[in-house]
């Protein structure tokens, strides 16, 4: 018996994976850094396009000649320290200043815009691509889905980030001091956790990952100053229908959004992607606004 | 000698003088109750001393050090340490992670890679069954009962080992054995030798447990000494019932 779209399945599937991992990357540096201070860091998305632009300069721009992993891990260096600049610069006088988390999203949004405008200023605001001679090419079939290797490197990276991090939240002092400030970040200063290099270490892991996030796009799809935003939006919703602050609700709503967003469009046309995410955005709100995995 | 003591201190909400020109001294190593109607300004003390709100005016005197600025970090290094009124405990950690967390110090790169070490496991365990929350340590805190609530707070108090104690209506809402449990708890901390100040509108409590009384009164000082001679003054007695 012949059964009509069986072929495309499997594809769907590679499909949703690939994008539930790239929104994976986002979510969880986005959810690290808003469930440990409680704002939307919307400079979140620029910060991944600087790390993949930090690659681009490396490998194209001066050509330096160096290992496609060495420039990564550069790349990744950079977003970290790109995230924890805007917190010793712009959120943490802020803060000291008692900035609602209303006037910090304000400034993220300013340092997301001057983030953004600097690289176009830097690169061109012209679409490029990142690809690498020598690096990461090529393809494997898994039944009937092509996957190319950089989305097999994008899917163990989202998966090993994840299992990273639920580590350093369980198991070390860092992660119950950021549990402790996520609860009360008053008395935890009280009792002597020092919460502003907690928080700066916060920034530069959460930036790095999603340095990490644009650095794979860019290998994936290519790079433009632009992409901040895309990722933010995406990385944000996944954030909230899977539990905003959490770190598996961020991981499990990156899926969700994943794969809701590929089977959405089987039918219909591809334009149709990014409404499909903000229809499941609301439907979250409406029904379940505290998403997926409700503390 | 004092250990700790207010000059002038001053607490303004607007028009409102919460602390006025209060000066008052506590002794090393005794107990003081601080009594008073409420609104007369005790809490608002407590958050004054350990940088939960702003000093208005005056100073605060800690270790014979003039402070007119203090900061909620910065009261390990001073050696205070305090219990709230409404209980604040770190809600989604487990209640062995609420007193593991207070028994970190931190270097520039340890706290990454730091684990917990057997000897913090330790003192863990030797504070919780010292108190019987050691069963509860795998519980969220945010799941406790309101009496092991307040028991867990104060037992961050005993893990943290500060000089100088602040406790914040500690027996509120306790049914009778929790109350025992925290009065032996106290008087542990008596005999170690701590420094306690002591809120409390339970005058037998203020009776049994205090070295030294003082009464507030619409932010100032009213009344302070032995705690029979002060309980027994005409103007605590009307301050307190509004006679």
């Amino acid at each position: 018996m012949y059964i009509p779209y069986v072929d495309i399945v499997p594809q769907l599937i590679a499909n949703s994976v690939i994008a539930g991992a790239i929104y994976a990357l986002i979510a969880l540096g986005f959810n690290l850094i808003y469930g440990t201070t409680k704002f939307f860091n919307l400079a979140h998305g620029a910060v991944a396009a600087c790390g993949a632009y930090a690659v681009f300069a490396i490998l194209k721009t001066f050509a330096l000649p160096v290992n496609i992993v060495v420039a990564c891990a550069i790349g990744a260096f950079v977003a970290g320290i790109i995230g924890y600049g805007l917190e010793r610069l712009i959120y943490r006088p802020l803060r000291r200043r008692k900035a609602s988390n209303m006037v910090l999203m304000v400034a993220s949004l300013g340092a997301f815009t001057a983030l953004q405008a600097f690289i176009a200023i830097l690169f061109t605001s012209q679409f490029q691509a990142l690809e690498s001679s020598g690096g990461i090419s090529g393809a494997i079939e898994i039944y009937g889905a092509i996957i190319t290797h950089t989305q097999v490197v994008i899917i163990t990276c989202g998966i090993a980030i994840m299992a990273i991090l639920a580590f350093i939240a369980k198991y070390t002092l860092f992660g119950k001091a950021v549990s402790a400030i996520k609860d009360d970040e008053e008395v935890a200063r009280m009792v002597g956790i020092d919460t502003d290099r907690i928080i700066g270490k916060v920034f530069f892991i959460g930036s790095a990952i999603a340095g990490v996030a644009g650095i794979l796009i860019g290998f994936d799809t290519g790079i433009e100053p632009t992409m901040g935003m895309n990722l933010l939006l995406k990385g944000t919703i996944a954030s909230i229908i899977g539990g905003v602050g959490s770190l598996y609700g961020g991981f499990l709503g990156a899926f969700v959004l994943g794969f809701a967003e590929n089977f959405g469009i089987w039918k219909i046309s591809g334009e149709w992607k990014d409404a499909i995410a903000f229809v499941v955005l609301i439907v979250f709100l409406l029904v379940r606004p505290e998403g997926i995995i409700k503390k | 000698m004092y250990i700790l003591e207010t000059k002038n201190l001053k607490k303004s909400f607007g028009g409102v003088h919460a602390l006025n020109d209060l000066s008052i001294s506590f002794a090393k190593g005794k107990l003081t109750g601080i009594i008073g109607p409420n609104g007369s300004g005790k809490t608002t003390l407590v958050n004054v001393l350990t940088g939960m709100q702003a000093i208005t005016g005056g100073a605060v005197v800690v270790g014979g050090k003039s402070l007119h600025a203090i900061r909620p970090e910065e009261l390990p290094r001073l050696g205070i340490t305090r219990t709230f009124q409404d209980v604040r405990l770190f809600e989604q950690m487990t209640v062995g992670d609420n007193i593991m967390v207070v028994l970190t110090a931190r270097g520039p790169y340890a706290a990454l890679t730091e684990r917990s070490e057997r000897k913090r496991e330790e003192r863990v365990k030797e504070v919780l069954e010292k108190v019987g929350l050691w069963e509860k340590r795998h519980q969220l805190a945010y799941n406790l009962s309101y009496g092991q609530r307040k028991l867990l707070e104060i037992t961050r108090v005993l893990a943290m080992d500060a000089d100088i104690i602040l406790l914040d209506e500690p027996f509120a809402g306790l049914f009778k054995e929790m109350v025992k449990v925290i009065v032996h708890i106290i008087g542990e901390l008596k005999a170690a030798g701590k420094t306690v100040l002591l809120i409390e509108h339970n005058m037998d409590l203020i009776r049994e447990l205090s070295d030294h009384v003082i009464v507030m009164d619409a932010g100032g000082l009213l009344a302070e000494g032995k705690p029979d001679a002060v309980l027994a003054r005409h103007d605590v007695i009307e301050a307190y019932l509004g006679e």
